[in-house]
């Protein structure tokens, strides 16, 4: 039983393997991951493509014990234990959800910076679903 | 003629390690001759995220944009799928053009100088061509068999052109032959088997190492005493240096590049990572050689001499340091050992 | 406005029930509904019937509202499945305003139904992981407590809040779902019990989270000139509101409000003409400890970031001067998505009409209620103010 289908995935590469945003033509400000029309103006959908650093800073985390993931995610849980998700304010202004990755869960913080990285997010119908999670990044200020 | 060489590189060595002890707690003994500890990835790596990150990392060092790139190699004899295009995932990630030749060596352990070559001849060949080889490997056995034993995980990422050199190569010799028996996946099968017929093996080994090397410093003209650094394949710690003396290295030209005394047999990325950790540790105008090998078998040697002292950050050492130890349960379970 | 009224409600328990679908506690709701209609009901005059349903484990996800409405003899009028994750209940009931408003029914049906408990685990999480943003927020390897938590954190982060404040929510709820005969658990719990939980999702414990449950609840909602006929004792809706608001956290102008929240509750609050200042009594969506204490916030009750300060304070114990969830709100009444919503109602029309089961558990003198229904981590909520 899957949940995201693999062309459902597979649209998003874009943004979980390189972290494409849209930088609205007529406001400038940077929608991650994209919409429709630009949600800091509803006024336009008038993008052009911007990369994103992957840079960013801790905003919120949580740590997700025993129980609390999601069927995809609950072989991950039971190899390697509690995981942190967290949600990350990107340099280029928006916050993202992610997991962090290599790092000792009891080391997050909030306002630490983390740096995007390419990771094996989970595996569903024989499908290596890769994407972006967070790692600290000691050289970020 | 135009000089090729490696103008970028990044080492990568996962965060975990396990010790020797655990091993031998778990199994009476450790059966890795002269590995300490070795390095173990984590249950969201694979060796794509690794490749990923040491291609990326090897041209920020020069800096160069991923766009430039228009020859991507990537090799592994732990690949994540046995059928499907794996450099993809890689260029896709790092913004290599989609235009770049790409190409997947996975077939045994001298897959990491397979590609290297394979890439630095593309670069003679390409009026500007710039290519950048990926070595990512977390080799796996049954838990059952001491072939697992020494098994680590790593990668090394270089990116070769004809500008902004650290490392001119000088030359390449290969030598391919017949053999079987050792270290072989048959079809179906998911992990390595090998009938540990010991003494047939070594043979193998140094045949293709020394014919291989020996060619090639025959072709250059060059005394084995003139290289500095000299790194040889490391399916332990100890097997580089059962041959070395045959091509007429000592034990301190093996130093800089020794790696799996603390990361294990690193598989198709051993001698790249191996190779990484000697430039780490070069001077201007070393000369380094590096051997391969891969059961089935064949070696390939490239001689490298070194033209400049940029170095990568963070250098392979300070990642060596930066570690956490698990312990063997948490260990077979990262390793997918339990169905 | 008092041109709509609700002139019956009824609820089934709530709990685990492996010998009843959605047919039949869909019946039991209704039957109950029936029977607390004073006087003159007649099925016939049911004209429509909205019926919040999140899914019940995939297996009847087309004309549901149909099915149970055909099951309990009312066949061959409007029916509609009200989907919006756990604010499906809270949505019916508007449906089922807004249609009487606009006079094209006089005699609806707002009800909703949810069956938890028939699927694994494994599968119950798949359905529940549904309602966020399913590419992003689930793919980042979290539930609706991860979310939750992500939130609490900030919270706490912030404002201070602390794991007691939490957890006091929990007790709280406890305490009065012991009162409750049709709560999934009628028992107490100590602070002690609710700290020392196992962690679900830090900084939130299984004590902080509400279950899975069975059950159903049904509303009759009329015209408010015909309410008279079927009782003495109406209950009005004064007031309605709801806001979608962007599914995922990361995308929300504000990390610790439900915006969704705020605006439903200011639209209700207008309609109606009062303030949070006004409100006597109110059932709020508690999917998680910290949904209670935001609730408290967004709805006005107290300053943002002051919620901790609140529950500490006692206002909203059932002897407090803005009881809570007396009902034991989705923490211990229990929380079957699609019926939440108007089994909230279905409390609110019995503490309003002083018809609340024990007299423990009345509320004594309340004459303005409101009730607070959340979808997923607050992409939708309603909210509905209610008077005698």
């Amino acid at each position: 039983m899957a949940h995201v289908s693999v062309p459902m995935y597979w649209r998003t590469i874009p943004q979980r393997y390189k972290m494409v945003g849209q930088k609205c033509k007529k406001c400038g400000a940077v929608n991650f991951p994209p919409k429709g029309v630009c949600k800091h103006c509803n006024a336009s959908s008038d993008f052009e493509e911007l990369q994103l650093s992957g840079n960013g800073k801790v905003h919120t985390f949580v740590l997700i014990g025993a129980g609390g993931a999601p069927p995809e995610f609950a072989e991950q849980m039971k190899a390697g234990g509690s995981y942190p998700v967290a949600i990350v304010e990107l340099a280029e202004g928006p916050k993202v959800i992610g997991q962090m990755t290599d790092v000792n869960p009891k080391d997050v913080k909030f306002g630490m910076s983390v740096k995007a990285e390419l990771k094996k997010i989970y595996t569903e119908e024989g499908v290596i679903r890769y994407g972006f999670k967070f790692a600290p990044d000691a050289e970020g200020k | 003629m135009m000089s090729v060489g490696i103008s970028g590189y990044s080492a990568y060595v996962p965060r975990l390690r396990i010790k020797k002890e655990d091993y031998a707690k778990a199994w009476g003994s450790f059966q890795a001759a002269g590995v300490a500890e070795k390095s173990v990835m984590g249950f969201d790596e694979d060796v794509l995220t690794a490749a990923a990150k040491v291609s990326r990392k090897a041209l920020e060092s020069v800096p160069l944009p991923p766009g430039n790139v228009t020859r991507f190699a990537f090799a592994s004899t732990t690949a994540p799928y046995l059928e499907k295009l794996l450099s993809g995932t890689v260029l896709v990630n790092v913004g290599m053009p989609n235009g770049a030749f790409a190409s997947d060596h996975t077939t045994s352990t001298r897959a990491g100088t397979e590609a290297f070559i394979s890439a630095f001849e593309h670069v003679k060949a390409t009026q500007g061509g710039v290519a950048v080889v990926a070595a990512a490997d977390a080799p796996r056995a049954s838990m059952w068999d001491p072939l697992e034993h020494p098994m680590g995980a790593g990668a090394a990422g270089f990116v070769l052109s004809s500008d902004n050199l650290i490392a001119e190569v000088e030359g390449y010799s290969s030598y391919v032959m017949e053999h079987f028996g050792e270290r072989f996946r048959p079809t179906g099968g998911d992990l390595l088997q090998d009938l540990s017929v010991k003494k047939f093996f070594a043979t193998a080994f140094m045949t293709c190492t020394t014919k291989a090397c020996g060619a090639l410093v025959k072709k250059l003209g060059a005394k084995p005493e003139e290289y500095a650094h000299v790194v040889i394949q490391q399916p332990d710690a100890k097997t580089p240096g059962s041959v070395a003396g045959k091509m007429l290295f000592n034990d301190a030209q093996m130093a800089s590049g020794l790696v799996s005394t603390n990361l294990g047999d690193l598989g198709a990325a051993s001698t790249p990572v191996g190779l990484a950790a000697a430039l780490d540790s070069a001077k201007v105008g070393d000369r380094i050689m590096v051997v391969s090998y891969g059961s089935g078998a064949g070696s390939d040697a490239i001689s490298l001499k070194v033209v400049s002292d940029r170095k990568p950050v963070p250098g392979f050492k300070e990642q060596l340091e930066k570690k956490e130890y698990i312990d063997y349960i948490q260990y077979v379970k990262l390793k997918g050992a339990l169905k | 406005m008092k041109r709509v009224a609700i002139v019956g409600a009824g609820q089934s328990k709530y709990g685990e029930f492996p010998e009843k679908g959605i047919k039949e506690l869909f019946f039991d709701a209704y039957k109950d509904m029936s029977s607390s209609v004073d006087k003159n009901f007649d099925p016939r005059q049911i004209e429509s019937a909205y019926v919040g349903n999140l899914g019940s484990g995939g297996f009847q996800l087309g004309n549901m509202s149909a099915l149970v409405a055909e099951f309990v003899g009312l066949p061959y009028i409007h029916t509609v499945r009200v989907e919006n994750a756990c604010a499906s209940g809270g949505y019916a009931l508007v449906a089922a305003v807004m249609d009487v408003l606009s006079g094209a029914h006089k005699m609806v049906l707002a009800g909703g139904v949810e069956k938890m408990t028939d699927v694994s685990g494994m599968k119950q999480k798949y359905w529940l992981g549904v309602s966020g943003d399913t590419e992003y927020e689930r793919l980042a390897g979290t539930t609706f407590a991860g979310l939750y938590a992500l939130i609490a954190h900030r919270h706490m982060h912030e404002f201070g809040t602390k794991r007691e404040h939490l957890s006091s929510v929990a007790v709280k709820n406890h305490k009065n779902g012991a009162q409750n005969p049709k709560a999934q658990f009628q028992r107490e719990i100590t602070l002690e019990q609710a700290m020392k939980a196992p962690v679900v999702a830090y900084p939130l414990n299984l004590f902080d989270c509400c279950s899975t449950t069975d059950g159903a609840s049904s509303l009759l909602v009329c015209d408010a000139e015909v309410a008279k006929e079927y009782t003495d004792t109406p209950v009005y809706v004064s007031g309605f509101g709801t806001s979608s608001d962007y599914l995922a956290i990361h995308d929300r102008l504000n990390t610790v409000t439900l915006e969704g929240t705020k605006r439903a509750s200011q639209s209700a609050y207008k309609m109606a003409g009062l303030t949070a200042k006004d409100i006597q009594l109110a059932e709020v969506h508690d999917c998680f400890t910290i949904a209670e204490l935001l609730a408290y916030e967004d709805l006005g009750f107290c300053e943002k970031g002051k919620a901790g300060q609140f529950i500490e304070e006692g206002h909203t114990k059932i002897d407090g001067d803005k009881p809570v969830n007396v009902s034991g709100g989705l923490k211990s009444k229990g929380h079957p998505i699609g019926s939440t919503g108007t089994g909230q109602a279905y409390e609110m029309f019995n503490q309003l009409r002083g018809t609340a089961q024990k007299p423990t558990r009345q509320v004594k003198g309340v004459e303005r209620g409101l009730v607070h229904n959340v979808g997923g981590s607050g992409g939708t909520v309603s909210v509905s103010i209610l008077v005698r």
